[in-house]
């Protein structure tokens, strides 16, 4: 399995003010917008709760050893109405994510987007970042 | 659905597609111009029906400032001095004590600008808002021309009493407690607190909301914010329950760097 672990400079994530969705707990207490995350894993855990849903991820690191990212994600009612259903993310599945990493460094994360590596599927995360455009590609996630 | 499911082969049919979705939604919109909007909807009475197959789309007002009527940048409400030191405070930790992220109610007017949507439920003598965030919880509006207690005890949502102005619904509430914000901000109030809000349907797909804020404690003068709510027809409440399990709390420090909870030292 081939995966990457990519901290981005990028400033694009940093600018958080479009709240395009919900959440009940400021962002910003919990999360560091200057720490973009985009990792490569296995899911093998997801816990569908409230306030937040969760998915734990398996991260092979260069060296062949593993980190387990804790990624939260929307609500259940806020994911179903963008057509998620709670065993959208099986078990197994291979995904790319990209998010925001906790303000204390562990690995814990803020889901903007989820995208299948199989089928190059993007899902929304129905968290309080900025959606995506639209008209941006899926594909540059799916050939990392 | 969602929001976007395509390949590299299906891309050029999607963008085909936006743009001719693109072109059918400024049509619609020139014609919408023309065309007068879907009139208020009426119970046989004549009143106006504040509900309907559908739910109000509550937004996400995390700044009450900026729905001050003639807004600009900066501008704020007129705060005493300890609710402008409060303000700064919860600026500085980024809202991290906010009540609503310890999943207890938005309470008074923040209620009808908080996450996920809402229905309202127009009894004989009573209206009842019900939200689907917040907690999931409701808020009770007497309409029965009762008064308010003499000295009522606080309560997260207070006392509403409600009548009709025309085809305003005016709602007067008092008795709120202290353990709510005005906003995702961090603006604060006092158990002085008085709201009075207009709500009304000038069309069916809209709500206009207003809501008076007045509480002597916390603030030099009333101050009062206005916004619109859509009407999303055929949708429907669902579930949620934010106390299920609520990591954020678990997870959070003190300003000394102790566990908000499961303190180690310092009881």
């Amino acid at each position: 399995m081939k995966t990457k672990l990519i901290a981005m400079a990028l400033g694009a994530l940093g600018t958080l003010a479009s709240f395009q969705t919900a959440a009940h707990h400021s962002f910003a207490a919990e999360f560091d917008a200057n720490s973009p995350v985009h990792v490569t894993g296995t899911v093998v855990k997801v816990d569908w709760t409230n306030p937040h849903t969760y998915f734990m991820l398996e991260v092979e690191n260069e060296d062949g050893s593993y980190d387990e990212w804790a990624f939260e994600m929307g609500s259940p009612n806020g994911l179903m109405r963008r057509g998620w259903k709670r065993d959208t993310l099986k078990i197994g599945t291979e995904v790319i994510v990209r998010g925001t990493q906790a303000r204390d460094g562990s690995f814990k994360g803020n889901v903007q987007t989820v995208v299948i590596a199989d089928t190059c599927q993007r899902l929304f995360a129905g968290t309080s970042q900025r959606d995506f455009n639209e008209n941006d590609s899926p594909k540059e996630d799916c050939e990392l | 659905m969602f929001e976007l499911k395509y390949s590299a082969l299906v891309k050029p049919a999607f963008l085909a597609m936006a743009i001719s979705t693109a072109l059918t939604t400024s049509m619609v919109k020139a014609q919408d111009e023309d065309a007068p909007s879907t009139p208020t909807p009426r119970l046989p009475d004549g009143t106006v029906d504040l509900g309907g197959n559908g739910v109000w789309s509550l937004p996400w007002i995390t700044n009450f400032a900026a729905r001050m009527p003639d807004y600009q940048e900066g501008d704020q409400p007129p705060m005493r001095p300890w609710t402008a030191a409060m303000w700064e405070y919860n600026k500085s930790n980024n809202v991290k004590y906010d009540p609503e992220g310890f999943c207890l109610p938005p309470g008074g007017p923040r209620s009808m600008g908080t996450p996920y949507p809402a229905e309202i439920i127009q009894d004989r003598d009573r209206i009842v808002i019900i939200f689907e965030g917040g907690g999931h919880v409701w808020r009770e509006i007497h309409m029965d021309g009762r008064p308010h207690p003499e000295d009522p005890n606080p309560t997260y949502f207070g006392h509403s009493v409600g009548h009709w102005e025309g085809d305003t619904l005016v709602v007067d509430t008092v008795g709120f407690n202290e353990k709510t914000w005005i906003d995702f901000g961090g603006y604060m109030h006092t158990d002085q607190l008085h709201t009075v809000e207009r709500i009304s349907r000038p069309d069916k797909e809209t709500l206009h909301y207003e809501a008076v804020i007045d509480d002597p404690g916390a603030y030099f003068e009333p101050w009062t914010v206005s916004w619109d709510i859509r009407w999303s027809e055929n949708q429907e409440l669902q579930d949620y329950i934010c106390q299920e399990n609520n990591k954020f709390l678990l997870d959070m420090m003190d300003d000394y760097g102790q566990p908000f909870f499961q303190k180690t030292e310092g009881l």
